[in-house]
């Protein structure tokens, strides 16, 4: 994986899985950095629309978490 | 809130309590920690947290879990640790033991010189008082405090340590003697920014230190360095000048000095006063170490005889070999016992070959030619006791003898010699010449002139001569600033009784013995004996530390503390007192799990794998020691067998007196195991060791169910025998009776002990210092029909403080005391909240975004890791941004306060802030908007810190790079936020609650009491429901009455509209303003209300089995309490009688438990066997669920013969009824044989179903299981509440329940409805969905999908049939904006364009 | 019962219950002092991984 870094966009619902990493901030734990969170009020705002458009933009994955 | 607070004391009565309350220090500015951590990461000492249940570590400085509220941190302190309290100077060697455990030897120096000067020095003469007062002597040997105290003196150059910063000041000080006392005045006097200067007899410094203690115990090299060290503060010393011969006290005086110091030392010897004492030869100990010392002389030789048994004595000993005399005699006229030398120094002199006679005493030096030639001797004997508790030496007559000798050293104690008076006048001396001051003060009797050291006290160690010195310096001060010299320093004796437990799990350890160079060596010249710790020697040592004080005191984290919230001066709070006056008291305290040591046959105190429920809890968690990760204490090794056994520390009289069925533990039990699974995977094998099993809540049963088939989870009824270890220590073999009474080994990996729910010792104590009566069970009393009030009025409880409870009913107990109390203090409602004070709103519509972006340091959270001053020029270079300023902490008060006068100032009309996480922190900015007049919704929180420092602190570019994006896309949202409104409703104050039973009831009183209108609507032409029907409550309450009791109130309440006979037929609108037409007798009406509550409850379920109807005898539970209540005589005269449970429950297609049949039968086969005690009564079972107390009913009832026989679903017993006679077959669970019994009247506890009213569920929107029972809101948090908003349930409508449990809950959904009807009116959120009629195409998606019933269609006007949504029901989840096809619903706030610029922003990201 | 009726409530406990009844208590217009004595609220709740029966997490 040294030569290319996967580019993540990830959709968290803000009542679970973004206190989720909130939580792995406050435990200290780690995680490579290519990532980029997008706060949703919840999951059910997802739209295929965002999926595309982070692709669209680049990203390698994109993650919805809820 | 107060925390850290218990009630100490309750006065007053119901309505007007007075309330003390004891507030514990938190040691931490509660307003302005930011609860970031840093002290905790600098803090030295570890303890088990209590949290992790001891199997993770906590710092002193700590806050319990990283979601706790309040989010400040606290400082655990206990009795001051009895090390730093032993020591005269009070060296704090906690702190310092803790920092070179740390490997903080800078940081440990500087604790030490903040009261001694002279660490290496201490740290190889002293006696260590410290080390006697060690309490790791309990587990082995004391830790080497004097030892690491050298260690960090060794490590550190004490020459380049800091100085402190001085403010220098005029006045002159003079300081007599360059000994400890005298080093240690000038030290702190010149950090007090004196100009002090020593004037010293000798031509060296160090007093006694020097030219007592001999090179080979401490290297003048070590002196001279910390003299150095003291001298870099402006310290001038002045050698070779003694007072009484150059200088006098007046003559000092004249030059200038303000106040002089004397710490001249006791340099003078004692005399052994025999004769020939002056012949050449023989010369004093302290003479002889200063000669040497000076290098004056440099041999003996031939016999050398030393007279005395202190340190003296052996330091001339083994000076004496050194300098090469052929043999050293130490005569001591006691025993080696007695002698006062320290035990490692008599041992040393002993190993380099010098005699020590005991016993002995001089009688007459022997002269040959004018010098020594030996020295005649007494043989003695102990006999009594003299003052100091030695035994006195007696001579025993006759016994004199020459010891030949060519040196006679007496070393028998020192004196001060009072020659330094000279010329000087008006200081006082004892007989002793030691100079007599003020204990407090050391003032002499010549004011400004203080005292101190071995010249004050006599010889004593060196460290109280520091300490005298330090303590002089402070009085100096005084004197020259002409403050009282003793105010507020009066000796006070520290309480030295609370410390930090010694672990139970310790194993104890050898002390560590600093290495040693050879005798050979030692004796052949002064070198240093011992050679200090090694590094890992002095981590070993510190280790061992107990910390008893638990805070140590070494002020790291007020270093590390940038919210200036940890200062030395919160360090020094102080418990406190407050008074409360309250008009209702609620009692929430809880439980505490029950405590399994001591029962030795679980192993719990010795063996590692078998842990308590609680702390399972915690190895299961993500967040917990293990990290989620499911592994085996002992060695870390993946579990593949898990066991369970219940009711440890329940139902149990005979281990731990608590009889009580604990209630929950059945339950989290299985939890725990499913979850087990879930972590370990399919093949973990999980056993459940039981009684009964008791599931008997709602959804509960099915879970039950779930584990044992589809997870497979083994459920064992039987007794455990013992847990024993394996060989190897990781594995348990557990050994049990099964079902059919074999004795069974089987092998576990971890065993775990589902303890029970008890009261501590301290809430019985607040109970009785509160005069409320407790159950047995040591519960808080209360009563069926009142179920959260205590004895005394106005003092309501819940949780599991008034019975052992889980989560729900705890749940719904609170909401009903919140009830009860607001019942109580309605008239007062709203006299003491506060308002808040409106900001008017600054108009930004129309403006172009001027955006003001924020970024937070968190102290070094965040700007330890990511580079802030680059993001926040970056932040400056984004399109719209005008202002961007970084903040050591953005969320402390004053950076909110600078942050409104920035927006104001600035004209900002977008707020970024780039810190923490929103979920916590988004409220607090979105208030300082609000202050500075913005709209709250033109704000937009990045997370910096848990998302990016916190998990990427090892790369800090790359974070820096993700804080740059985050920000990026933030301002790209913001710059598209538009101010939101929230949209306002009231509320109308008029409730309807549904059905008339007890629970019904219940809610309508309580919500009239409260002043709102209620309309109690029932469709029978009675009120009272089921308990019409019921004869006893299981305390034995008569129902009849106490029913009519709670009718008859209803009836006289003017607040309460009673609806008999009638129906509801619809149900419009939504909270706030219900319209529903109500149907009785062919007539309608319509009731506009704000809230309503369900309490329609359930009905028996009429059997088809056991033969029902067959005979007149077989009948339903509640037929039998009509017969009770009738007092039908053949009660009394029947023979037997049998009850069969379970009767239409836990079956497969009702897989409930009807939860009150259980009790309700033991209740009635009780009342049974009181009318005919000769009666036999059986109870045919599947498993006995009296929770709670009501076990005791379960114990009564076996206790007075009643037969309780165990069947099984698929083995269920058989009622035949011929002719008058019923036959009961049944197989005997304990023998296995099938058994026939004859009774003359059979009662089937029959199940409790629902109405499953489809229409009714309808008209509010909500939802049934499928069961039948509605289903609330949420089954922990909101078990008295539908989630459509302004729907409440209690009763039976929501689960099988007895009558306290359903009066609670209807107390409980009117506490709920009054939250909602005192705010009259509500705002909706500024985050929600809205339609836009033109592109809307009337599919209907969002109306069907919405779970809170927010969209509809517009019933009339311009855009009727299309859909809207109400505002107030909306929670902004997006559901419907992302189903509806047209596009034609946008999420405020979270707006698709707002979401697609921050997709857009991505492209220079990732 | 007293005369003099306080429109404040102390609830003594910070764990669920005591928590549930200071936020009903409080939006129900009385002003509620809550009393915990350990450093933060959140009781026994707060130390459970999941809770019975639907595993949802307890924090």
């Amino acid at each position: 994986m040294s030569e290319k870094e996967p580019k993540i966009l990830s959709f968290l619902c803000n009542w679970c899985s973004y206190g989720a990493a909130d939580l792995a901030g406050v435990s200290r734990m780690e995680y490579p950095s290519n990532i980029r969170v997008i706060r949703i009020p919840c999951t059910g705002r997802m739209s295929p629309k965002f999926i595309l458009a982070g692709l669209r933009q680049g990203a390698d994955a994109v993650w919805v978490s809820g | 809130m107060h925390t850290l607070s218990e009630v100490t004391e309750v006065s007053g009565t119901a309505g007007n309590f007075n309330v003390t309350l004891h507030e514990d220090a938190r040691y931490i500015d509660i307003n302005k920690c930011t609860g970031c951590g840093d002290c905790a990461a600098a803090c030295p000492v570890s303890l088990p947290s209590l949290f992790e249940q001891g199997l993770g570590e906590r710092k002193a400085t700590y806050r319990p879990y990283a979601q706790a509220v309040p989010g400040a941190y606290s400082i655990t302190k206990k009795d001051r640790s009895p090390c730093t309290n032993a020591c005269p100077d009070h060296v704090n060697a906690h702190a310092y033991v803790a920092l070179v455990a740390q490997k903080k030897y800078p940081e440990a120096l500087e604790v030490i010189k903040r009261t001694l000067p002279l660490p290496g020095v201490i740290g190889r003469v002293c006696p260590h008082p410290c080390e006697d007062a060690c309490r790791r002597q309990e587990v082995d040997a004391p830790v080497s405090i004097c030892t690491l105290k050298r260690f960090v003196a060794d490590q550190v150059d004490i020459e380049n340590s800091p100085i402190p910063e001085i403010t220098p000041r005029q006045e002159k000080v003079a300081v007599i003697g360059a000994g400890p006392a005298g080093l240690t005045a000038a030290y702190f006097l010149a950090i007090d920014g004196f100009q002090v200067t020593i004037f010293e007899a000798l031509p060296v410094g160090g007093g006694m230190l020097r030219v007592g203690i001999p090179d080979y115990r401490l290297p003048p090299a070590v002196l001279e360095k910390e003299i150095r060290a003291i001298q870099r503060l402006g310290v001038k010393i002045q050698y070779d000048t003694a007072l009484g011969r150059d200088i006098t006290v007046d003559s000092l005086m004249a030059d200038g000095f303000e106040s002089v110091y004397l710490a001249v030392g006791a340099h003078a010897s004692m005399k052994l006063n025999i004769p020939g004492e002056d012949t050449e030869g023989v010369i004093t100990g302290v003479r002889f170490l200063r000669e040497s010392a000076l290098y004056e002389r440099k041999q003996a030789s031939g016999h050398v005889v030393i007279v005395g048994g202190g340190d003296v004595a052996i330091d001339a000993a083994r000076s004496a070999t050194r300098m090469g005399a052929d043999n050293v005699t130490i005569l001591y006229r006691r025993t080696r016992a007695e002698m006062p030398a320290r035990n490692e120094e008599i041992e040393d002199a002993i190993e380099e070959g010098i005699h020590i006679d005991f016993l002995m005493a001089p009688q007459e030096v022997v002269a040959e030619n004018g010098k020594v030639s030996g020295l005649k001797c007494l043989r003695m004997e102990l006999g009594q006791p003299d003052e100091s508790g030695r035994r006195r030496p007696v001579p025993i007559e006759g016994s004199e003898f020459v010891v030949a000798c060519d040196m006679i050293i007496p070393a028998i104690g020192q004196r001060v010699n009072p020659a330094f008076l000279e010329g000087t006048s008006g200081i006082e001396l004892t007989k002793w010449n030691t100079i007599v001051t003020d204990t407090i003060s050391c003032e002499t009797s010549r004011s400004g002139v203080f005292a101190g050291g071995d010249a004050q006290s006599g010889p004593w160690i060196a460290i109280g001569a520091v300490a005298a010195g330090r303590r002089a310096a402070e009085s100096i001060r005084r004197y020259i600033d002409k403050e009282d010299l003793k105010q507020g320093r009066d000796p006070i004796e520290p309480p030295q009784k609370n410390f930090n437990p010694i672990p139970e799990k310790i194993e104890p350890q050898f002390r560590e013995q600093m290495a040693r160079i050879p005798v050979a060596e030692r004796v052949s010249g002064f070198t240093e004996v011992e050679k200090g710790f090694t590094e890992e020697q002095a981590l070993t040592e510190a280790g061992k530390c107990l910390n008893c004080m638990v805070c140590c005191e070494c002020f790291e984290c007020v270093k590390a503390c940038g919210a200036d919230a940890l200062t030395l001066a919160t360090h020094m709070d102080k418990p406190h007192s407050t008074e409360l006056n309250v008009g209702a008291i609620i009692l929430a305290p809880g439980f505490a799990p029950y405590d399994p040591s001591g029962l030795d046959f679980y192993g719990f105190d010795t063996l590692p794998n078998v842990v308590t429920s609680m702390q399972y809890e915690r190895m299961l968690s993500a967040s917990g020691p293990f990290g989620g990760h499911l592994v085996r204490p002992s060695d870390h090794q993946e579990p593949k067998k898990i066991g369970w056994i219940q009711c440890v520390g329940s139902r149990d009289q005979n281990k731990c007196n608590n009889s009580y069925c604990s209630s929950v533990c059945c339950m989290y039990a299985i939890k725990e195991a499913v979850i087990s699974k879930e972590h370990a995977g399919e093949d973990l094998e999980c056993a459940i060791f039981f009684m009964d099993m008791r599931t008997p809540g709602k959804e509960f049963e099915r879970f039950y169910e779930t584990a044992k088939g589809k997870h497979g989870i083994r459920f064992e009824r039987s007794r455990i025998h013992t847990i024993e270890q394996t060989d190897d220590g990781n594995q348990l073999t557990v050994r049990y009776f099964t079902e059919d009474g074999r004795l069974v080994d089987e092998i576990f990996d971890i065993m775990v002990l589902s303890i029970g729910l008890e009261t501590p010792p301290d809430l019985v104590d607040l109970a009785r210092r509160l005069d409320i009566d407790l159950t047995p069970g040591n519960f808080a009393r209360t009563d069926i029909f009142n179920p959260v009030a205590t004895s005394k009025d106005g003092i309501f409880v819940c949780g599991a403080f008034q019975g052992p409870k889980d989560i729900p009913q705890s749940v719904i107990d609170a909401s009903a005391a919140a009830s009860a109390a607001g019942e109580l203090l309605a008239t007062a409602r709203n006299t003491m909240t506060k308002t808040k004070e409106i900001i008017p709103e600054t108009n930004i519509v129309g403006e172009r975004p001027r955006i003001g972006v924020f970024v937070c340091k968190c102290g070094s959270n965040i700007a330890g890791v990511v580079d802030v001053p680059s993001v926040r020029e970056y932040a400056e270079s984004l399109p719209y941004v005008d202002y961007a300023a970084d903040n050591m902490y953005t969320c402390s008060q004053d950076t909110q306060d600078m942050m409104t006068q920035i927006i104001k100032e600035q004209h900002l009309n977008r707020v970024v802030v780039a810190a923490c996480t929103p979920k916590t922190h988004e409220p607090l900015f979105q208030e300082t908007l609000v202050n500075a007049g913005l709209n709250k919704y033109l704000f937009e929180m990045t997370n910096i810190r848990n998302q990016d420092s916190w998990v990427h602190k090892n790369n800090p570019e790359l974070a820096t790079e993700k804080a740059k994006d985050l920000i990026r896309m933030a301002v790209a949202k913001v710059a598209l936020m538009e101010p939101l409104v929230e949209t306002e409703l009231s509320i109308n104050q008029t409730a309807m609650v549904l059905g008339g039973g007890i629970a019904g009831m219940t809610a309508a009183q309580s919500l009239a009491v409260q002043g709102y209108e209620t309309h109690l609507i029932e469709r029978n032409d009675y009120l009272g429901g089921q308990a019409v029907n019921l004869f006893h409550t299981s305390q034995g309450d008569k129902v009849q009455e106490k029913l009519a009791d709670v009718i008859r109130t209803v009836e006289a309440n003017d607040n309460i509209k009673i609806h008999l006979n009638t129906e509801l037929t619809h149900v419009d609108g939504f909270v706030g303003n219900f319209v529903s037409t109500l149907a009785s007798g062919g007539q309608s009406e319509e009731l506009e209300h704000g809230i309503a509550v369900l309490a329609t409850g359930a009905t028996p379920y009429i059997p088809t089995e056991y033969a029902y109807g067959q005979a007149p005898n077989i009948l339903t539970s509640l037929e039998l309490d009509q017969k009770l209540i009738a007092d039908d005589p053949m009660l009394k005269t029947m023979n037997a009688a049998a009850f069969i449970q379970c009767v239409g429950s836990r079956e497969p297609d009702r897989p409930y438990c009807s939860r009150v049949c259980c009790t309700h039968s033991i209740e009635n086969a009780l009342e049974l066997k009181k009318r005919n005690p000769d009666m036999n009564v059986y109870i045919l079972y599947r498993d006995i669920r009296t929770y709670g107390e009501k076990e005791y009913l379960y114990k009564a009832a076996r206790e007075q013969g009643v037969i309780f026989i165990r069947y099984s679903l698929n083995n269920k017993p058989v009622v035949s009824a011929t002719g008058g006679a019923i036959t009961l077959k049944v197989t005997d669970h304990v023998l296995g044989l099938p058994v026939e019994l004859s009774v003359d009247m059979v009662t089937l506890a029959t199940a409790i179903i629902p109405y499953a009213d489809e229409k009714l569920a309808n008209f509010f929107k909500v939802p049934m299981n499928e069961d039948g029972f509605f289903i609330e809101k949420h089954a922990k948090l909101g078990p008295s509440e539908f989630a459509t908003d302004g729907a409440f349930l209690c009763g039976m409508a929501h689960y099988p329940k007895p009558i306290d449990e359903s009066i609670a809950q209807a107390k409980a959904a009117s506490s709920r409805a009054v939250t909602l009807l005192s705010q009259k009116t509500i705002f909706s959120s500024g985050t929600i969905a809205q339609v836009d009629p033109m592109k809307c195409a009337a599919c209907g998606v969002c109306v069907s999908i919405c779970p809170y019933s927010a969209p509809s269609f517009a019933a009339e006007g311009r855009f009727a049939g299309k859909a809207e949504i109400n505002p107030v029901l909306c929670k902004g989840c997006g559901l419907c904006v992302a189903s509806c096809r047209s596009g034609a619903i946008h999420l405020k706030g979270f707006d698709t364009d707002q979401i697609f610029s921050q997709i857009f922003e991505l492209d220079a990201a990732v | 019962m007293s005369k003099d009726v306080i429109g404040s409530v102390m609830v003594v406990g910070g764990g669920i219950a005591g928590m549930q009844s200071a936020l009903d208590l409080a939006d129900s217009g009385y002003y509620v002092h809550l009393v915990e004595k350990s450093p933060s609220i959140g009781g026994a709740m707060s130390q459970l991984d999941k809770t019975f029966p639907t595993n949802d997490c307890a924090m």
